[in-house]
Order: structure tokens, then C-alpha cells, then sequence
């Protein structure tokens, strides 16, 4: 399956570094971003340690499937799946000791998100509250649950989505890489679509921009790596409190010239003659 | 800025802090702390700052409102007190050592030695468990191990598949001709993948479209819909029931 990416990262607006980090390794299909944090430069660290080192187990992992995975086993889930899993575990273990030998004091740690397309199935794994996104036609999900004390509230029934908003306590993590040895991270999967995207980001974008913003721009940018610099542009201009970060995913034939244009137009065609029946 | 805790048998619902407005209490949605419960008035009591003082007044209410057991009119509050209103309970709390805790000022140990303000803060084992007790969640441990573990199965009602029966021990299973499919649908004209269906990390399973819009129980779902037993779900010229399975 062909897949068509942009990736885009920006310091924002008001932080001094960009904390973010990301890797794109097409070889692999593979697609990994993480949001460093400790201040200095400890978030960028912890966040470059992250996605260099998630990339580097998958890869070894594609070359000799024999190395062993790191942690459990995660049942119901391709091996593929569970080497992404494997390969956030060793990341924490990296940042864990980057974390425990750094002088400054201050904690240091990541969140990571991690996807890796194999035929129709793609993989996808993280810690924390960076996020994975798909637009499938009308429906936009969040294919990941953050690992946050609002949302876990949320999930509880505690607090409704405008308090979690609002909440001082939105900024607290119960999961992150690098805070303790060990982490558990969680995995899933999910189906793959032509004409889906897929979106990683971290919380730079989602703090800025609403679901259905960040959606229309999904559905109305042909382009993947126009599309990430529209989301990264649109987050600085609604105030970029944050570094942002935005992969977006075209999985599918790319629409080439003339051809895609014709499918568009074909589908535009067919939606307006349902719009019109209604 | 002290805060309204609200709890019903030691589970905190929500928090809500008394500024300069007002927050009234009672079972109608207009007020700032709704108690959906028949023990409750519609409009039963309200907190509000005084000069720095936090008052409480019941108005009239049929039950009462209770504070530390004495049943009041209209009383100051101070941190720690608490004041009853039906089955539930609202604890007055200094809201410093929460924030505090969150920020790293607290009297605690410091999660973060100087944080900036927006600045994300990581809680780890030791950290998070004080932290839920603290506001008395139950976390998510809770929640990822129940005692039984479910399992979803399909159970084929008519249609063309390879088998009349599935059991959804995968996080995603797949409905079409695709070689990823677990529910092989047979026949020329079968999409490659007509729908799909993941279990998420509570064992529950949601069903989402493919190349097909699925019905669940004959309406046409329109975003991922959590699947109970019983559910008949349609797709792709195939009728399948989901039950539940110890």
C-alpha cells in the first residue's frame, strides 16, 4: 500500500525550545513523535532519546525478528504490534537513566506515539497524551486515550469534557517515559483504509485547535505535508502556547494529477446529488 | 481559592471553587452543583464569598442541609467542614494542596522542583498513587484488571463466512474478503473489508465502518458504536449476533 506523509514541527509561539521530537522512516513504514519534558534541555533529550530509540529497536526488530521483546507479551495483537510495544518499553528505560544521571534535578521524560503500517493493518502504540487521530469519511476518532488525570476522570465520569478543559490539573500525566523503570504502554490496532488519514500530534496542536477544526483541515487539504503545515500554522496563529507537532497519513493510492482530481470531483459530484435528494 | 468537593460514599464526583460568584446547590440543571436525587431540592442551598468568608445558606430546603451534623440556615464555612445535602456530602477544602501538589508547591515532596505554570507535570508510581488518593479517585488500576475478563463472540445468523462463529480474542477483528479478515465473507462481490471492530482496553468492543456502514440492531451506526450482548449487527449481506462470553 502506498503511503503518502507530511510532518511538520514548530516551537510555537512562546516556549524557547521545541521540545517536541519526530522521525519519519518510510523504509518501515514506521512513524514515531514524542513531547519531551523537564525544562532546559532536558525535554529536548528525553524526547530525541525517545523516537531515536523507538526507531532503532523496530528496526533491528524488522532484520532479525529473533530479538527478543522487551516486557510482556500483549496478546491479541501482531507481532509487529507488539514490537512497537517493545520498543517504548526500551525507551523508557533510556530516558529512565538519562533522567536518574541528570544533574539539573529536575524530572525529565517523554510522551511517545507510534504507528507502523503493514498491508491493511497498522499498529499503533503510546504513553502519555501525544495522540493518534483518524478521519475516516465523516467520522473523526481518536484512536488514542490520553494518559492524563482529566481524561482519566473524564473516562470515570468525573468531570465533564468543558471541566477537563478547564481544569489546572489538565497539565498532569499519570503515564509518561522516563518517570519510572518500567511503563506500561498501550497497543492496538486498527484497519486501514484508502482514503483514510491518520494524524499523530502532540498536545501543542489539540490545546490550540478543536477536533472539527483540526478535521476540516484533514478533509479539505489534498495534500499530507500541506495539511501538517496548515494544522502547525493555524495552532501559532490561535496562540502556540506550546511546541506543535503534526504527522499526517495518507495511506492509499496517491491521488496523482488529473486522476485523483477526477476522483475527487466524482466523489463531490455524488455527494451533492445525495445532498440534493435529502 | 477554597473549593466545593463533592462526594457520595468516598468517591469525589467533582470540584467546583467558590470565587466571586456564587455556586448554588441543588437537583434542578441551572444550579453550579447539580445532585440529581429525589432527597434533594430543587433549588436547595447556596455557597457564596462574604469578604473572604465563605457562607452557606439552605433555602428552605424540605430535607436540610447539615453542617458537621447540625442542621443549619445559614452558617460560615471553614476547610474541612462538611456539609451533607441528601446521600452526598460536600467537604470545604483549602484547594492549595491540591493545586500545590499538582504544581510543586505544595507541603509534599515536590514532583517538580520549579515548574513553569502550563508546564506538564509527570507523576510517577509513588507520585500518582498519593495523588489519587488524594482526590480519591480510583485510578486506573482499577479499572484495567476486573475479575472476570469477557469475551466477545460472534455468532453468525445468516450470511456467507467461513465459519459460524467467532471469538474476538484479537484487538481488532475485521468483517470482509481481506486477507486480514477474521470473519471471511465469501462471494464475488464481498468488500475487502466491510467493517471492523475493536476491543479497547476495558473489554468492552466497538464497532466501526469500513468500505461498509454497518446497522447495529437495523440503524446505520454513524461513529464507532459500543457493541452489548444481544446486538445484531448487519453488514455487507451477513446478520451476526454479539454475545458475551465467560
Amino acid at each position: 500500500m502506498e503511503l503518502e506523509f507530511g510532518a511538520r514541527s514548530d516551537v510555537g509561539c512562546v516556549r524557547e525550545n521545541n521540545e517536541d521530537s519526530y522521525r519519519v522512516v518510510p523504509d518501515l513504514n514506521l512513524f514515531v513523535l514524542s513531547d519531551g519534558m523537564g525544562g532546559l534541555e532536558c525535554g529536548e533529550v528525553a524526547s530525541r532519546m525517545a523516537v531515536d530509540t523507538v526507531v532503532e529497536h523496530c528496526r533491528k526488530g524488522q532484520e532479525n525478528p529473533s530479538i527478543p521483546l522487551t516486557g510482556p507479551r500483549i496478546e491479541g495483537v501482531s507481532e509487529t504490534t507488539n514490537r512497537l510495544a517493545s520498543a517504548i518499553r526500551v525507551a523508557n528505560g533510556a530516558v529512565n537513566s538519562a533522567a536518574q544521571q541528570n544533574s539539573t534535578g529536575r524530572p525529565m521524560g517523554a510522551t511517545v506515539v507510534v504507528v507502523q503500517f503493514a498491508d491493511e493493518r497498522m499498529s499503533l502504540a503510546h504513553v502519555g497524551d501525544s495522540r493518534a487521530y483518524r478521519l475516516r469519511g465523516d467520522d473523526f476518532e481518536q484512536l488514542t486515550r490520553d494518559h492524563s488525570f482529566v481524561a482519566e476522570q473524564m473516562r470515570q465520569g468525573r468531570m465533564t469534557a468543558q471541566e477537563a478543559d478547564s481544569s489546572k490539573l489538565h497539565n498532569v500525566l499519570i503515564r509518561a517515559l522516563g518517570v519510572d523503570p518500567e511503563v506500561e504502554v498501550d497497543a492496538s490496532e486498527e484497519l486501514v483504509l484508502e482514503g483514510d488519514t491518520v494524524l499523530l500530534c502532540s498536545d501543542g496542536l489539540t490545546r490550540e485547535l478543536t477536533d472539527s477544526q483540526i478535521a476540516a483541515v484533514l478533509r479539505e487539504t489534498e495534500e499530507a505535508d500541506e495539511a501538517a503545515k496548515r494544522l502547525v500554522d493555524l495552532a501559532k496563529q490561535a496562540g502556540g502556547g506550546d511546541n506543535i507537532t503534526a504527522i499526517v497519513l495518507r495511506p492509499g493510492e496517491k491521488p496523482v494529477g488529473a486522476l485523483g482530481r477526477v476522483g475527487r470531483l466524482g466523489k463531490w459530484i455524488k455527494d451533492s446529488a445525495e445532498r440534493h435528494r435529502r | 481559592m477554597p473549593k466545593l468537593v463533592l462526594k457520595f460514599e468516598n468517591s469525589i464526583l467533582r470540584e467546583v471553587p467558590v470565587g466571586a460568584k456564587e455556586v448554588s446547590i441543588g437537583r434542578s440543571p441551572e444550579n453550579g452543583i447539580v445532585i440529581d436525587n429525589p432527597a434533594v431540592s430543587h433549588f436547595h442551598a447556596r455557597v457564596f464569598n462574604e469578604e473572604g468568608r465563605i457562607m452557606l445558606e439552605d433555602f428552605g430546603s424540605l430535607n436540610g442541609t447539615f453542617v458537621n451534623g447540625q442542621r443549619v440556615k445559614m452558617v460560615t464555612l471553614k476547610a474541612g467542614d462538611s456539609v451533607a445535602i441528601g446521600k452526598h456530602t460536600i467537604v470545604i477544602s483549602d484547594s492549595r494542596d491540591l493545586d500545590g501538589f499538582a504544581t510543586g508547591n505544595g507541603n509534599e515532596k515536590p514532583v517538580a522542583a520549579a515548574p513553569k505554570l502550563n508546564e506538564t507535570v509527570m507523576l510517577d508510581t509513588k507520585a500518582r498513587r498519593d495523588f489519587l488518593q488524594k482526590v480519591a479517585a480510583v485510578g486506573e488500576s482499577a479499572q484495567v484488571a476486573p475479575a472476570r475478563i469477557k469475551v466477545g463472540t460472534l455468532v453468525v445468523r445468516s450470511g456467507r463466512t467461513d465459519h459460524r462463529e467467532y471469538t474476538l480474542n484479537d484487538k481488532l477483528t475485521v468483517i470482509g474478503k481481506s486477507a486480514l479478515a477474521t470473519v471471511k465473507l465469501k462471494g464475488w462481490f464481498a468488500p475487502k473489508a466491510a467493517a471492523q471492530i475493536n476491543r479497547r482496553d476495558d473489554q468492552s468492543y466497538y464497532i466501526g465502518a469500513a468500505d461498509k456502514t454497518p446497522q447495529v440492531n437495523g440503524h446505520s451506526i454513524s461513529q464507532p458504536t459500543k457493541l452489548s450482548s444481544g446486538d445484531i449487527i448487519t453488514v455487507a449481506g451477513i446478520e451476526l449476533e454479539f454475545v458475551y462470553r465467560d
